[in-house]
């Protein structure tokens, strides 16, 4: 046999997989650890920092819903601001759990699995977050809340199904529901392994009630991956839909700087390329703490750099074929937000930042130093992130404070309650991680076990060496 | 209980509107005319009305609260006029500075709800300015004064009756030795009668009146020019060249209105040749961005730059040949001598249709010489009349001998009916002082200002829709103002308060004036008396127009002794008027505070302009605190930098600045100019001190972007080019290349044309917009923010590369009503929908406040209730709501509607005659209140509708026509008309 292997160059062969001799019994173990242990000091710090956070945004929830929308800095014209920005932040950073969990689960990337759980709950707390705006933003919540949907009102008004707003809310809560489902068909034979390692009663029912009676047969093991494939399938168009229908929020417009053709897919590559970004920002501490190195090794970080680099690359072609658009159609409102506004507007920047960010940071990544050494990993995704959002800063704030009469041009300064909303998502949402981590295995423990024998089975080696076989 | 009575005669045009009269006489077949009237009786018919409005308001408001406490009474026999829903118009009048503007005020259920023009009244024909418009808020101002004080505690009408008659026993043993009247301008006949009776009751009794914008300096003008007091009249529809020295004829202030309308006919191109405005003047002004040539000077050099072009005209006239040195004294440097010399050749040209056109802040020389000039020229556009006011002097001056007098302890009772001296005279009188040392000073006050702070007795004033009076309008016409409620306060009106001192002061000031021209006229008076009222004013009372003679050789004279023109580089400060709120009157009007200055577009504050050049010399910036000193104390300033504006100067507006106890709306904003006022100078003088204080303040601008960016959006043409540019506009009105076939309109078709042309940005509009669609003010905070409310804005746009004295061109910009309105598709709720007449509508209780719409809009015309703006609105101030209109809750976005509620109350009384609409019969607020007709509304399908003719017109375009939307509203070029000479 080690005659037919293939003498690779070292440099070329890949990090493996998973680190070390490893069975299902040191990975169940190493892998649940965290759940059964009590709550670190460092846990216990993030959490009330989190659950502080989560108060001042229900605080800044509070104020707008009793006072208006007068409280954030919208005005006429930039009628969207931070409300939209983090709306559309959000539902993109939700983009990477679908993407790993359904296309690369299609695409028999073997890398997803230690890293699909993360993604997937950190998808789920991201929407949950990003579905708090559009309602928060009306100027009515309480009717925006049930007006929005179809329903059959004695006096017959139905939504207007020409709006892209209209599309969203079916975009959006589809996309929840099956995130919702897909993790959570994921985590059902997780629960029944807590189930049955649970030392406690009241844990052994919690878990038991949620593991749905797994037991772990074939036969169970049979319907669930073919259900697991099917909602896979199912959650694949969405990766491309959700973004592409927030995308058509903006291109659906006459305004310049939204009303865009190539925002779709743009969008879906940014989407992807924030969600990766903040995977990384969010595993590369955790696995570190949670002592998870052995499963999501150098090697799981290295292709998400990569896939960072590519998405980064198309937006990249994104921002300038919208220059170039704007430059060709000889539009003037066009030349005068791409050209005009952006890069010389007060709001210049930001535009910078953007560029910065989201361009020149990736470019790193072309290095494969960059690509494995973690504090290059993280700081490049937190400024990924912080890219993409003043990125829709840029398309929402910028495109609407100078538009078509000049006479309506206004600036637009956002106040603390526009402050307060995104901090506050930021903390819910890390609380809810924080809870997820504490709860839940943080690494799919059935599908790393079953990882594991794969590789195993190919003696060990590594897949490249496996796959010419 | 007080009877229920009928309202007087039906109306006598289908828009129905009469006076509303107080005696009460029963239905028409019985009443006996030239009956007199019944002792009055404070509750009448019209308490009960007003009763009955409120509560139905209160009611209204206050949903399924609990009825209120008052006991409230039914129609137990409903008045034939009235039927609950429909309003009724009745005439009245608004009188600022003692000349009267003719208005239709229309009540709803005895609520005075909006004020219109009164299309028969010389004063206005129809339109109605902004100042006149506020009238409304300041009826309803919860902050009047509603309590006659004495010492500042709360006392009784007839305590100060009875303190009056004491007082008037002894002052008539001195033969009112110290009594001193110190009144409003004034024209009102009862005044000037009741004047006339205390002159003879207390001979030695003394009376002046004060304006802080008198008009003293026309009449002084006059004098030197005729050897007697003469006021202009105006009449641009003869006019072919206009010379505006200083002259703000085009902005709607009070007695400007007829010469807008007239100037407006001859800048349409349809009219025939176009007549030509020169403007010199040291600030922009309405006028200025109006004019085809402007030459902007320092306010000293202003009245040199007249006189020498008097000098020039002089080789030109014959008339004038004997003015020929004033060219050698008064040189002018290469730019304003080029101007003066194609004015002269211009204005000699036009002949008859010559006018120069002096303001009244200007000093008397110049109008004189204006006089000279017009009168040389045989112009037709203005003739020489007697003054409607009783005294022509109201200035400074005036108050000077007052205040002496004050302070020489020789004024026992001083009893004050003008506006407010305390604050608008100039500082270095100390007016204020001079009062504490009258032992007994009476002041008439629609608020607790600063001059009530320091008087004995405090009288609130009845708000002019509350009393009876009389005054004459700008040309002399005899105008009536009528109430239209029982007073919501107590107080009186000034009749009220001269007659206390004739021992009258418990008849009423109807009685009185009924009297009064029951006396005067007495030939068919019942019948007269009954049109009058209905009618607003008494037809054929102008003062004829006379010629008398030029005193050239007294001109002449006082040119000599005006010295040649300093040229040192101090600079100077120039006090204007405020286009919002005057003098300072209007402050506690939250729809004039909020109104964006036509020119600097700056709310809620005054500030101090300069030009860029002068900025950048003094080192600066917008929104910069400065004190600015002159002989005193300083003021402490914000800057805004104002292009167009001369070198070397700054500007500030009166008004500002405010102390008064009771006007918490206006109290602390801006700044006093005041300090800056003297008694010898109190429009301009050099050796300003310019001092930046290193701090900085946000200003709430409602445009803070001046330039087209090259876009067009106001087209702006010349008379030579408009063959082209109507071939070049061709573009921007085609039709719509589409695959779809559009929607059909088989009914009607509303459409709007709006002519830059003739609009010269007054921004009365915009008050009316205001007023009839309950639109909520929002505060110098929220405008700051870009929050304002107003449906309808006026946009300003600087053209050309001249920062010092660009082009300007303004734009009413409301909702364009789109065919394929950009806002409908994407609202998710189907809130804004389109109607089958073409209105692109807005359903309120539908919204839930996305604000897509506005985001989508590209005229950016759409406006959001960002809070609940009408929360905090009082119960009386909910009285000024228009209850055909929805007030809209918070979280909803609002927009312009066309008026849609004046369409459906034309629709519905046109469907019971079984007949369409009529042009012109449906008429939109703002087109109602346009001084100059630049807004038509009408019906697009039918073939003679004027707004038909104009979208046919060849200046027609539509606003941003590239994107397809289809508006409604369609824009005809301004046109200009310049001096090739000066090209």
């Amino acid at each position: 046999m080690a005659e037919t292997a293939i003498a690779l160059p070292p440099q070329l062969i890949p990090p493996p997989l998973i680190e070390g001799r490893q069975d299902d019994g040191t990975l169940n173990k190493s892998l649940n650890a965290y759940v059964w242990q009590p709550p670190q000091r460092g846990w216990l710090a993030l959490f009330l920092i989190g659950l502080a956070g989560t108060g001042v945004l229900f605080s800044a929830i509070a104020i707008t819903v009793a006072r208006g929308i007068g409280m954030w800095g919208n005005n006429i014209p930039v009628g969207w601001a931070f409300g939209i920005i983090n709306f559309v932040w959000w539902i993109g950073i939700g983009h990477a759990g679908t993407l790993i969990s359904a296309i690369l689960l299609l695409f028999q990337q073997k890398w997803r699995t230690s890293i699909n759980r993360f993604a997937e709950a950190m998808t789920l707390f991201a929407v949950m977050q990003a579905g708090l705006f559009p309602i928060l933003h009306t100027g009515r919540p309480w009717f925006a809340i049930y007006w929005l949907f179809p329903y059959p009102s004695t006096n017959s008004i139905w939504p207007q199904f020409k709006s892209p707003l209209m599309w969203d809310v079916f975009a959006v809560s589809t996309y929840f529901i099956t995130s919702l489902l897909f993790w959570y068909l994921g985590l059902i034979p997780d629960l029944a392994s807590l189930r049955d390692s649970s030392s406690s009663k009241r844990a052994r029912i919690a878990y038991g009630i949620f593991a749905l009676g797994w037991r772990g047969s074939a036969r169970h093991w049979h319907h669930y991956k073919i259900a697991y494939l099917l909602l896979a399938g199912l959650a694949t168009p969405l990766v491309l839909s959700v973004h592409t229908i927030v995308s058509w929020d903006f291109a659906l417009s006459i305004l310049p700087g939204w009303h865009t053709t190539i925002f779709p897919p743009y969008f879906v590559a940014g989407a992807v390329f924030s969600g990766f970004a903040m995977v990384m920002t969010l595993m590369i501490p955790a696995r570190r703490y949670m002592k998870l190195k052995h499963v999501i090794t150098a090697r799981h970080l290295e292709s998400m750099a990569k896939v960072m680099l590519l998405t980064g690359l198309i937006v990249f072609y994104g921002y300038l074929m919208e220059h170039f658009a704007a430059w060709y159609s000889g539009n003037v409102y066009e030349e005068h937000v791409f050209f005009s506004t952006r890069p010389r507007g007060p709001y210049a920047w930001a535009y910078f930042t953007q560029m910065f960010c989201n361009v020149v940071v990736p470019q790193m990544f072309w290095t494969r130093w960059a690509r494995r050494n973690v504090w290059t990993l993280w700081i490049g995704s937190v400024l990924v992130n912080v890219g993409m959002w003043f990125e829709r800063f840029n398309i929402v704030v910028t495109s609407l404070h100078q538009d078509f009469i000049p006479s309506n041009w206004a600036m637009y300064y956002p106040t603390w309650v526009d402050f307060s909303l995104l901090f506050g998502t930021i903390c819910f949402f890390g609380t809810l991680f924080l809870v997820f981590l504490k709860f839940i295995p943080a690494v799919a423990t059935s599908e790393v076990k079953e990882l594991n024998h794969e590789l195993h089975q190919g003696g060990g080696l590594s897949e490249v060496e496996g796959a010419h076989r | 209980m007080p009877s229920l009575k009928s309202f007087p005669i039906a109306g006598q045009r289908q828009k129905l509107w009469r006076g509303l009269d107080e005696h009460g006489a029963p239905p028409a077949p019985s009443r006996e005319l030239g009956a007199a009237p019944p002792p009055d009786d404070a509750t009448s018919r019209r308490s009960v009305l007003q009763l009955l409005g409120a509560s139905a308001a209160l009611a209204s408001l206050g949903g399924c609260l609990k009825p209120p406490d008052e006991k409230i009474l039914p129609y137990t026999r409903q008045p034939p006029e009235v039927t609950p829903g429909n309003p009724l118009h009745y005439a009245t009048a608004a009188v600022i500075d003692g000349r009267a503007t003719g208005l239709l005020v229309t009540a709803n259920e005895g609520r005075p709800t909006k004020i219109e023009g009164n299309p028969d009244h010389p004063s206005s024909r129809g339109a109605v300015g902004p100042l006149e418009q506020a009238e409304l808020l300041r009826l309803y101002d919860p902050q009047r004064l509603g309590v006659v004080q004495h010492l500042g505690q709360p006392s009784a009408w007839r305590d100060f009756l009875q303190a009056t008659a004491e007082k008037a026993r002894a002052l008539r043993d001195s033969r009112g030795a110290g009594l001193r009247f110190l009144m409003e301008p004034g024209s009102s006949p009862l005044v000037g009668r009741l004047r006339q009776r205390l002159a003879d009751t207390y001979p030695q009794a003394k009376f002046s009146s004060w304006s802080a914008i008198p008009l003293q300096q026309i009449h002084d003008g006059a004098q030197l020019a005729y050897g007697a007091a003469y006021e202009v009249r105006l009449d641009l529809s003869r006019a072919r060249v206009v010379l505006s020295l200083d002259s703000d004829l085009l902005a709607a202030l009070p007695g400007t209105l007829p010469a807008m309308r007239d100037w407006a006919e001859k800048r349409d191109p349809a009219n025939g040749r176009l007549a030509r405005l020169y403007a010199v003047e040291t600030n922009l002004t309405v006028t200025g961005m109006n004019a085809d040539h402007r030459l902007r000077l320092k306010p000293t050099h202003l009245h040199r730059f007249g006189l020498a072009l008097l000098g020039r005209l002089a080789a030109q006239v014959p008339a004038l040949s004997r003015y020929a040195p004033l060219q050698q004294r008064f040189p002018l440097p290469p730019e304003s001598a080029k101007f003066a010399d194609a004015v002269a050749k211009d204005l000699v040209a036009a002949g008859r249709g010559a006018l120069v056109s002096v303001g009244p802040r200007q000093p008397p020389v110049l109008h004189a010489a204006a006089h000279a000039i017009n009168a040389a020229l045989g112009s037709a556009c203005a003739a020489a009349a007697r003054p409607v006011l009783h005294d022509t002097n109201a200035g400074p001056r005036t108050l000077e001998q007052l205040v002496e007098e004050m302070r020489g302890g020789k004024v026992d009772t001083l009893v004050i009916t003008a506006w407010n001296p305390v604050y608008g005279a100039p500082a270095d009188l100390n007016f204020s002082k001079a009062l504490s040392q009258v032992p007994y000073s009476v002041y008439r006050s629609l608020y607790l200002d600063e001059t009530a702070d320091r008087a004995t007795w405090v009288i609130p004033s009845l708000h002019p829709l509350e009393s009876w009076g009389d005054a004459r309008a700008h040309d002399g016409t005899v105008t009536f103002i009528q109430p239209l409620i029982s007073p919501l306060y107590s107080g009186a009106s000034e009749v009220e308060t001269l007659a206390a001192f004739l021992g009258e002061g418990d008849r009423t000031a109807y009685t009185q004036l009924r009297a009064f021209w029951e006396s005067e006229r007495p030939d068919h008076f019942a019948l007269n008396w009954e049109k009058w009222l209905a009618d607003g004013f008494i037809g054929g009372t102008a003062t004829p127009p006379e010629t008398p003679a030029v005193r050239h050789d007294q001109i002449l004279a006082a040119a000599m002794q005006v010295a040649p023109a300093d040229s040192s580089a101090g600079i100077e400060i120039n006090i204007v008027p405020d286009y919002r709120v005057w003098d300072g009157r209007f402050g506690n009007v939250s729809w004039l505070q909020e109104l964006p200055d036509p020119v600097t577009k700056v709310t809620w504050e005054n500030a101090a302009l300069l030009a860029p050049d002068t900025a950048r010399k003094l080192g600066l910036r917008q929104g910069d605190r400065v004190d600015l000193g002159l002989r005193g104390p300083p003021a402490h300033a914000t800057v805004v930098i104002a292009p167009g504006h001369a070198e070397d100067t700054i500007t500030a507006s009166l008004g500002y600045g405010r102390r008064g106890a009771g006007e918490a709306l206006c109290r602390g904003l801006g700044f006093d100019t005041s300090p800056l006022r003297h008694t010898d100078a109190p429009w301009f003088s050099p050796g300003l001190t310019v001092t930046p204080v290193g701090k900085r303040a946000r200003l709430a601008q409602t445009q803070e972007h001046h330039s087209m960016e090259g876009r067009l959006i106001a087209a702006t043409t010349t008379v030579e080019k408009l063959k082209e540019t109507g071939e070049e506009l061709a573009e921007s009105r085609a039709p719509l290349l589409t695959a779809y076939p559009g929607p059909a309109y088989p009914g009607y078709r509303w459409g709007m044309a709006i002519d830059l042309s003739r609009c010269t940005g007054c921004s009365s509009c915009m008050v009316a917009c205001v007023a009839e669609n309950n639109i909520p003010m929002v505060g110098k905070e929220q405008v700051a923010l870009s929050r304002e409310m107003h449906w309808l804005r006026v946009d300003r746009y600087f053209i050309g590369d001249d920062t010092g004295n660009p082009g300007v061109v303004v734009q009413p910009l409301m909702c364009v009503h789109c065919e394929y309105a950009p806002c409908e598709y994407v609202c998710p709720v189907n809130a804004t929908v389109h109607s089958d007449e073409g209105l692109n509508e807005m359903i309120y209780n539908r919204c839930v406040g996305t604000r897509y719409c506005s985001n989508n809009c590209p005229y950016k015309v759409r406006r959001f209730n960002f809070f609940s703006y009408t929360s905090d609105y009082t119960n009386t101030e909910k009285m000024a709501f228009n209850p055909d209109v929805t007030v809209r809750a918070r979280g909803v976005m609002e927009k312009c509607t066309y008026c849609v509620q004046r369409i459906e109350r034309a629709r519905i009384e046109t469907r019971l005659q079984d007949r369409r609409i009529r042009d012109g019969e449906v008429l939109t607020a703002c087109q109602q209140a346009c001084p100059s007709g630049a807004i038509v509304f009408g019906d697009l399908n039918d073939a003679n509708a004027k707004v038909r003719r104009l979208h046919e017109d060849e200046r027609r375009y539509d606003l941003l026509h590239e994107l397809g939307t289809r508006p409604r509203t369609a824009y005809l070029a301004r046109v200009t008309n310049p001096n090739p000479e000066l090209a």
